[in-house]
């Protein structure tokens, strides 16, 4: 046990294991519940819904020109020409564009939300540079009318994450964007919870100026590599007691330590991985530091300078979710170029994603996916409607492990759909409709579709 | 057609030398194109432009001369635009405290923060991708309600840059983080009644004594010669401005004020401007609780002059305005009314001599690929006081550094 010595989690264990009789009679199996605060979602209503003539984009690479789109039971039925059902709704969608439900990988609303008073300072928990144990969904103020206003630009689907001041900030979660008055109401069924990482000028800087590690870029590699070192330690002692216990001896359980417990649990593959990193170097070495330590460096948040490594991240199968052009409020920001989903995007394998981390934005994510089209269009690049349209809903939906789920609009998918009055490619562009699991959750021109939070209610 | 008659008294040489400026000694012209004036005269199909010395001094002339002649081919040709309220030249990194000089704690008046502006900041090419010509760049975040003076830059990014000064005094009100609102308002009323007797006692005893720089500065918000940008959000404090408005006749500007709506009549008939973001939407505040995306066409419609400005971290983002401007156009704003809260607008309550196709104004001209507020858009032709500029920004170097292949390392690319 020696090698435990240095960490608290390793007194803990080995007292744990001193007064173990492994060979009694079996106490009951200790089992770590893993769904501890379940998702209650229901769909808003279910009724079928036949959607005629649109335009298309089916967020797989295609754009289907004056099609059909049929809802039945909260799935996507069927997509096609002239399709002949008996549907409670049809909606004449002639003119229309119809696209998947957008998706937001990257967002704090509830945790961070409006008003931003001080008493909704609820997104990170800066007391410690590793804080794998708190859950962001223990945060979120479902009231918060950010959501309202996201769902009105088409946002059906969007993962919360803790903000980014700790090299370990947290799990995030994923929401489906229904109204609701709790958190589990909201929660995304079986969609895999996040850990949100972080890289460079955040961490160093909110932990340097209290004098504690890190300070420093290497002090942050550093606090990842000790984290991973005991994760792997905890992950070992709760293997061997499994095995042990199927082998029909008596072992202890280790001490349970939730923290501990998110990062065995992306050891184990069941968390992903969330990481705030803006640079290509930094990058570069957390997917050597996911290698070191087995687990999958996962989707790269903001990465501003992922163009400069858009091969390194196709071949570790990361996504990367990035802005448009979001750039020079810190160092780690500067070299911002308005293709950089479009370079990230072009490599074989890639998994280019446009993400919010902006109440205000993910408004209008359709938007942003529009500025960089245009943009890499002008400079060599030849990206089509229907290729852009993934980088907001199926990479999105990858990146989140929610794509056998949703992000497409194919046969057996849930029906997460927004009518939009043209292109979405517009700067004009307007979310008509949103539907939810088949469900209409949003309309334009129907104020009985647009839901308004308590906060807001009665306000003069 | 004298205002197509030129000097030639500047050889080519001596031409070649003048950075970007005041005088163009080339006379140039743009012709067959859709001009957007932003005047009465609205939009004119298939039409010329010429300029000369900096200035436009011609709208159709009947035969266009000019040392150069651009074919617009059916383009649009707007004011280049005028983007306000930020520090565009005063920041590189926000999060750099040695590349921050917009805000001083100790700031106050007259305080000048255009003496620090940078006109090789590399903030200032990237703007110009936005169509931006012209900026009111603001100091703020001092100790005092008085964040100071703002200034008038042009986008050229030369030395010589034109640099208007002493266009508005910066006050700011509204939400505190600690204390009373009403203290903030009243600090404002004591200073304008302490210059108001200053300026009575003068005008009575003939004092000859010389007047402070915050003394000519009150001296002229308080004749209504300098605009009093006052940033505010909430309803029930900007009933109390415009009480201060009427008691010292000064020239009140809003900025910020999301919930200015649901005071929009009494803001129309007293003839305040309301500088707001299109795209503030949520009630980030209790002060804010009426953001909303149709709030430029709401107050538009009820007859408030409108400037659109970027919000957030506004310096970086002022190519956003055109994009901005057509969201607030998405949500009801008149596509004209969108144009002018960019450029006419701006130039008039700044009394800044640009933001119009018309004669005598300076020659910041922007010709289109498409609509300028579309995402598709781009900018084809830039001139800033008669003279082109490029829109070419370092991230336009690093793209093609690292999309260019090469055998060598990437650094041996420039």
């Amino acid at each position: 046990m020696q090698k435990f010595a240095p960490s608290l989690l390793a007194v803990g264990l080995a007292a744990a294991l001193v007064g173990c009789q492994e060979n009694g009679p079996q106490n009951p199996k200790i089992t770590i519940n893993k769904n501890p605060y379940p998702s209650t979602y229901k769909p808003v209503a279910i009724s079928s819904t036949l959607i005629t003539n649109a335009t298309v984009l089916t967020g797989t690479g295609e754009r289907l020109d004056d099609t059909d789109v049929l809802l039945v039971d909260g799935k996507v039925k069927q997509v096609g020409k002239d399709l002949s059902a008996d549907a409670d709704t049809t909606i004449d969608a002639m003119g229309k564009w119809v696209t998947p439900g957008i998706i937001d990988v990257h967002s704090h609303l509830g945790a961070y939300p409006s008003p931003s008073v001080e008493s909704h300072q609820d997104g990170n928990e800066m007391t410690s540079p590793n804080t794998a144990e708190v859950w962001v969904e223990h945060s979120v103020w479902p009231q918060d009318p950010g959501f309202n206003r996201a769902r009105e630009g088409g946002i059906t689907s969007l993962q919360i994450l803790p903000g980014s001041a700790n090299l370990f900030g947290g799990r995030g979660v994923t929401l489906k964007n229904v109204p609701a008055h709790t958190m589990q109401a909201m929660k995304f069924p079986d969609a895999p919870n996040g850990l949100k990482m972080a890289c460079g000028e955040n961490p160093k800087r909110v932990y340097g100026r209290q004098g504690t590690l890190p300070s420093t870029r290497m002090g942050n590699m550093a606090g990842y590599r000790m984290a991973w070192a005991e994760a792997q330690e905890y992950k070992r002692a709760w293997d061997k007691y499994d095995a042990d216990y199927e082998a029909g001896l008596n072992p202890e359980a280790p001490i349970r330590d939730i923290k501990h417990d998110t990062l065995r649990a992306v050891l184990e593959g069941e968390v992903l991985i969330h990481n705030h990193c803006y640079k290509a170097e930094e990058m570069a070495m957390m997917i050597d530091l996911s290698k070191e330590f087995n687990y999958h460096a996962g989707t790269f948040h903001h990465g501003v300078e992922a163009y400069k490594i858009a091969d390194l991240l196709a071949d570790n199968g990361s996504c990367a979710a990035l802005w448009p052009d979001w750039w020079g409020f810190k160092m780690e920001a500067y070299d911002m170029v308005q293709e950089n989903v479009a370079i990230v995007d072009a490599v074989k394998n890639s998994c280019a994603i446009v993400h919010s981390d902006s109440d205000t934005t993910i408004q209008r994510l359709n938007q942003e996916a529009g500025k960089v089209m245009y943009r890499a269009n002008e400079n060599g690049f030849d990206i089509s409607e229907q290729h852009a349209i993934k980088w907001i809903t199926s990479n999105a939906a990858k990146s989140l492990g929610i794509d056998d789920k949703t992000g497409s609009l194919e046969a057996g998918k849930q029906g997460d759909v927004v009518i939009w009055n043209q292109s979405p490619f517009s700067v004009y562009a307007k979310a008509e409709q949103v539907f939810v699991d088949g469900a209409k959750v949003y309309d334009r021109n129907d104020s009985a579709f647009q839901a308004q939070s308590d906060f807001m209610l009665g306000q003069q | 057609m004298k205002n197509l008659s030129r000097s030639f008294s500047l050889s080519l040489v001596a031409a070649g030398l003048l950075s970007s400026g005041f005088a163009s000694a080339q006379s140039l012209a743009i012709v067959n194109a859709t001009l957007h004036t932003s005047t009465e005269q609205g939009i004119l199909e298939n039409a010329s432009i010429i300029m000369d010395n900096g200035k436009i001094t011609a709208i159709n002339p009947t035969q266009v001369q000019a040392d150069k002649v651009i074919d617009a081919k059916g383009q649009i040709v707007t004011p280049g635009f005028i983007s306000s309220i930020n520090q565009l030249g005063l920041v590189e990194v926000s999060a750099v405290a040695g590349s921050r000089d917009a805000g001083e704690e100790k700031a106050g008046i007259d305080f000048d923060v255009s003496l620090a502006y940078n006109a090789h900041s590399s903030l200032i090419p990237y703007a110009r991708k936005g169509g931006v010509t012209r900026d009111v760049i603001t100091p703020h975040g001092g100790d005092s309600i008085f964040a100071g003076l703002a200034s008038v830059v042009d986008l050229s990014g030369s030395f010589d840059s034109d640099i208007q000064k002493q266009a508005a005094l910066i006050v700011d009100l509204g939400e505190r983080r600690k204390g009373s609102r009403a203290f903030t308002l009243q600090t404002l009323m004591n200073k304008l009644e302490e210059h108001q007797r200053k300026a009575s006692k003068k005008s009575k005893k003939d004092d000859d004594s010389k007047p402070s720089t915050e003394d000519k500065v009150m001296a002229k918000v308080l004749s209504g010669q300098m605009p009093l940008v006052v940033g505010v959000s909430r309803a029930a404090d900007i009933v109390e401005l415009l009480k201060v408005k009427k008691q010292f006749g000064i020239k009140l500007v809003l900025n910020g004020a999301q919930d200015a709506v649901v005071v929009k009549e009494k803001l129309a008939q007293a003839q305040v401007p309301v500088i707001i973001s299109a795209m503030d939407s949520l009630p980030s505040s209790f002060d804010s609780l009426h953001a909303s995306l149709d709030n430029a066409a709401v107050l538009e419609k009820a007859g408030v002059k409108v400037i659109l400005t970027v919000g957030g971290d506004a310096s970086h983002n002022i190519y956003q305005l055109r994009f901005d401007a057509g969201n607030a156009v998405s949500y009801g704003m008149s596509q004209h009314g969108a144009l002018k809260a960019v450029t006419s607008n701006v130039a008039d309550v700044f009394g800044i001599n640009a933001g119009r196709l018309e004669v005598g104004k300076a020659a910041d001209v922007v010709v289109w690929s498409n609509d300028p507020f579309e995402l598709s858009s781009h900018v084809n032709t830039m001139i800033i006081n008669g003279e082109e500029v490029s829109t070419q920004s370092r991230q336009d170097k690093l793209r093609d550094r690292y999309t260019t292949e090469s055998t060598m390392p990437r650094a041996y690319t420039k």
